[in-house]
């Protein structure tokens, strides 16, 4: 196949690649780019672990092509918070005991960011839809359910 | 560090510490891991239930481009494992006896070379046809699935026959005697699908050798037992074969045992270059042999007409797949279960596992609970009505209460069975009156905790914080997150101060590994061993630094200190900056209650339940009769787990285990057709979702035991996973006046048994 030329803007680093034109945006923030935050669990957009926001929108990075991305931005869980400095919902989660494994919870983050993005104060019903793409086998969803809710008073005092 | 330390830590809410790792992506997991001149491998599987391997001819595979090595059973020394009967070899030899059965691997430069090189090994086979019924295979005129099973070995004390890798029996009484008093008799046959762990994580295993010692790192929730594998397969002492586990996605028992350590490792030495081993979901659902059994479950209860149960004869027959595997875990508990919590006086009980050309079978997270119980707690309801009397009335009349005797003679000396459901029924009240088509469901069961020797070295470092080096495995659950909390209030210090260096063969003792629900019960014994070391060490000091008497200081705040005089201390730290604190703890296990298993056969060491504990559920379901699809609004879970140290963790355990257990209820279970699976993907096979998970009430009652855990814990991860899916069963019966007799209750199955009672969702 003859490579493509893509430029991939991830975490708000521009990166220039040529790349084969099958290649998963998955795979190539994981081994071109070292983004390992996103996961392969299923490889077929039903777990959610690979979830990145592209422009702001949630999209399953094993399902989306890399060429697929060319120009534009990429956020991944790295993107959104940090360990020394986690965004409202990271730190939610932590304090809700909303991880367990932490297999999802990159996915989790990024649906949830995405959610919040959209709906400031989101009510229960809302989160569980947002989060229905994202399967965890550890928590049985409530502690995340209450952590995304949580980060949303948060971010939304007056809310 | 924190300069407080609550007067207790034990019970607080803490962060576990490796959480913001976790929550910023962080936190690396096997496929993660990068390595220079890694290659890539793959497995050529045999596609065919069974058959016999005429011919395997490489010669293709090994010239394609990219191609480092193909490895088959003429590769890899003869060595048959097994943790109770050798009854496997890593790779096949003149038979395939499931789908998923590894003929040959290959290692290649890129993924897609290794897939074109899996693609090009030649194998002819003469299928044979597959053995898929459990019960027929039984027969001594059927076929094989090893031909020379007799001369398997075993681990002492396996009673086995033809096609039954493990037999056992459990008898109490005189059964016959006992169905002679019975006023009413049951009989119902309860059957289940096979059931996966599905981890988010799929396996993964990257192997390196350097000189003669290889390190391997593993998606394994059991790295001595793993590293043990690895030794005995490939004949290497256990001193040249180390086993990391970077984080690990989850396990739920799919990762217990002994797996694809040794295949990739054989690879590694072939080419010497680090090869790495990633599965796809569907080799998740195919290959990782790891699954819960396919059961089906006869049960005849005798019951005088005040709904006293006289006697119960039980018969479970466990489908265990192409090889044995660590399933008698799964058929010993199974047994253990029929009798649930309730006083029987005449009892008796068999269970076959059984090999078929299936997926091999194995302790999925409380391995054999959830179908018995479920089973069980359905027949209960079934007797209830018998007796007519309310489900709550006919089981407080029947659990076991302190003081009754259990199926092996053991004594019980808790009331909590009683009072979990008391508390749960009272719980679960609070909620409205059922609507139309809405039914409440219980159910109670009972479990075991896991008294295995375990270790743990525990220093002070010399700025006064501590560091726990433990063999213990964190799957996920915070058990190693919580050992902390046990170190800290041993030494008066904050949870905080302590890391955990962990599953790593190469520096932590000895530790079965995440299993069991073993962790806190038993590494939590061994750190309180070691803290208590550090404890005696530092009063010595203490005492003839600041000239007074042991007796009169305390350790708190980070200090030692002077009980009443808090001002004069001396920081732990100093004591640490001039003194080696070092020590280690094996916390001996607590020994089995007293039990008597005389005239029962085959038993291998779960004849009496360590530390039992007791738990009830309450699902309130709502089934719409058009579609039989059952929606579950709330689920009450009262457990009793001895005294719980880490809530969150506690409670982390009870929410994940009820929703993986509402899984087996409603949705999961592999379809079969000749031999193959029909839904190994997660558009098959469904989870429950956040959309569809209940409100989860859970609630802890204490009753430590002496006989138990640290501060007298019970086990915590696998009970949580046992009763939902009975009490969800019995929630579909009460909304819809039928009995679904199969698992998962699935829609079909639930609507099939309002439109044919008779057919109860089994076909």
């Amino acid at each position: 196949m003859t490579p493509v030329p893509v430029v991939l803007t991830a975490n708000g680093v521009r990166s220039a690649l040529d790349l084969d034109p099958h290649r998963t945006l998955l795979s190539v923030l994981r081994t071109e780019l070292g983004i390992t935050g996103p996961k392969e669990g299923c490889d077929d957009s039903e777990c959610g672990a690979c979830m990145v926001l592209l422009d702001g929108d949630p999209v399953n990075a094993c399902s989306y092509l890399a060429v697929q991305a060319d120009g534009r931005a990429v956020t991944t869980v790295e993107g959104i918070g940090t360990a020394d400095s986690p965004a409202p919902v990271q730190r939610a989660l932590l304090e809700a005991g909303g991880v367990q494994c932490g297999f999802c919870t990159p996915g989790m983050v990024v649906s949830a960011t995405a959610l919040l993005d959209r709906v400031p104060e989101p009510d229960e019903d809302d989160v569980r839809v947002a989060l229905a793409g994202n399967l965890c086998r550890c928590t049985g969803y409530q502690k995340i359910i209450e952590a995304v809710l949580d980060a949303a008073g948060n971010r939304n005092p007056a809310g | 560090m924190t300069a407080t330390v609550p007067p207790t830590v034990l019970g607080s809410r803490f962060v576990r510490r490796d959480g913001p790792e976790k929550v910023s992506g962080e936190a690396r997991y096997t496929a993660d891991l990068s390595f220079t001149g890694l290659l890539h491998a793959a497995f050529v599987y045999a596609g065919r239930p069974h058959a016999r391997i005429v011919s395997i001819d490489t010669t293709a595979a090994s010239r394609l481009p990219g191609v480092h090595a193909v490895l088959t059973a003429a590769d890899a020394p003869p060595v048959r494992y097994g943790m109770f009967v050798k009854d496997r070899t890593l790779f096949a030899t003149d038979v395939v006896r499931f789908e998923a059965e590894i003929v040959a691997a290959v290692a290649a430069d890129t993924a897609e070379h290794a897939a074109a090189a899996v693609a090009a090994v030649q194998v002819v086979y003469q299928d044979l046809p597959p053995i898929l019924d459990p019960e027929a295979a039984l027969d001594p005129d059927s076929a094989p699935v090893h031909a020379g099973w007799a001369g398997y070995g075993t681990q002492s004390g396996v009673q086995r026959g033809h096609n039954d890798c493990g037999h056992m029996t459990s008898v109490k009484g005189d059964v016959a005697a006992g169905f002679a008093e019975a006023d009413l008799t049951l009989t119902e046959t309860y059957t289940s699908d096979m059931v996966h762990a599905v981890p988010i994580e799929p396996h993964a295993v990257v192997a390196q050798w350097q000189g003669t010692t290889v390190t391997i790192w593993s998606t394994s929730q059991v790295p001595f037992p793993a590293r043990a594998g690895v030794a005995e397969t490939l004949q290497l002492p256990l001193s040249d074969v180390r086993i990391v586990v970077p984080h690990l996605g989850g396990g739920f028992g799919g990762k217990c045992d002994f797996h694809f350590e040794a295949h990739v490792a054989l690879l590694a030495r072939a080419t010497r270059r680090p090869v790495r081993l990633v599965f796809s979901r569907r080799e998740e659902f195919l290959a990782t042999d790891k699954v819960r059994h396919a059961t089906r479950i006869r049960l005849t209860t005798g019951l005088r007409r005040d709904g006293t149960i006289t006697a119960r004869r039980a018969r479970l027959v466990l489908d265990s797949g192409a090889y044995c595997g660590d399933a008698l875990f799964a058929t010993e508990i199974g047994l253990m279960m029929v009798a649930g919590p309730y006083r029987i006086p005449h009892l008796h009980a068999e269970v076959h596992t059984v090999y078929t050309n299936r997926t091999p079978a194995g302790s999925v997270r409380a391995p054999g609970g959830p179908q018995t119980c479920w089973a069980v707690e359905q027949h209960t309801d079934e007797l209830a009505a018998l007796a007519g009397l309310d489900p709550v009335e006919f089981r407080r009349r029947n659990l076991v209460r302190a003081g009754d005797t259990g199926q092996t003679g053991q004594w019980f000396v808790s009331a909590s069975a009683v009072e979990c459901l008391d508390r749960a029924v009272e719980l679960a009240a609070r909620g409205p009156e059922p609507g139309p088509h809405e039914g409440l469901g219980i159910a109670v069961g009972w479990w075991f905790s896991l008294s295995v020797p375990s270790g743990a070295h525990l220093r002070i470092n010399p700025d006064g914080t501590g560091t726990i080096v433990t063999g213990a495995q964190e799957n996920g659950s915070g058990s190693v997150m919580g050992l902390p909390l046990l170190a800290a209030q041993e030494l008066g210090m904050a949870p905080g101060a302590f890391s955990v260096q962990y599953q790593d063969t190469g520096c932590g003792p000895f530790d079965i590994g995440s299993a069991g629900s073993q962790t806190t019960f038993n590494n939590g014994r061994a750190v309180v061993e070691a803290a208590r070391v550090i404890r005696d060490r530092l009063l010595d000091l203490a005492a003839a630094r600041l000239e007074i008497d042991r007796a009169d200081l305390e350790l708190a705040g980070g200090t030692v200190r002077v009980r009443g005089v808090p001002e004069r201390s001396v920081p732990i730290a100093e004591f640490a900056a001039s003194t080696q604190l070092i020590a280690s703890g094996s916390g001996t296990p607590p020994p089995l209650p007293e039990h008597d298993v005389s005239g029962c056969g085959g038993r291998l060491g779960y004849a009496a339940f360590a530390a039992p504990s007791f738990f009830c559920d309450v699902a309130r379901v709502r089934v719409d009769p058009d579609t039989g699809v059952a929606t579950v609004g709330e689920v009450v879970a009262v457990h009793e787990f001895g005294r719980v140290l880490n809530p969150v963790g506690a409670e982390g355990q009870v929410e994940g285990g009820v929703v993986q257990a509402m899984g087996m209820a409603l949705l999961e279970g592999s379809r079969y057709a000749d031999g193959h699976q029909l839904n190994p993907g997660l558009l098959g096979y469904k989870l429950v979702t956040a959309a569809d998970a209940p409100r989860i009430v859970s609630e802890f009652l204490d009753d430590p035991v002496d006989q138990g855990g640290p501060y007298g814990a019970k086990a915590v991860g696998e009970p949580t996973v046992v009763g939902t899916t009975a009490a969800i069963g019995n929630a579909i019966a009460v909304a819809t006046g039928r009995r679904v007799r199969a698992l998962p209750m699935t829609a079909e199955r639930v609507w099939t048994a309002l439109h044919d009672p008779a057919d109860g969702g089994r076909s």
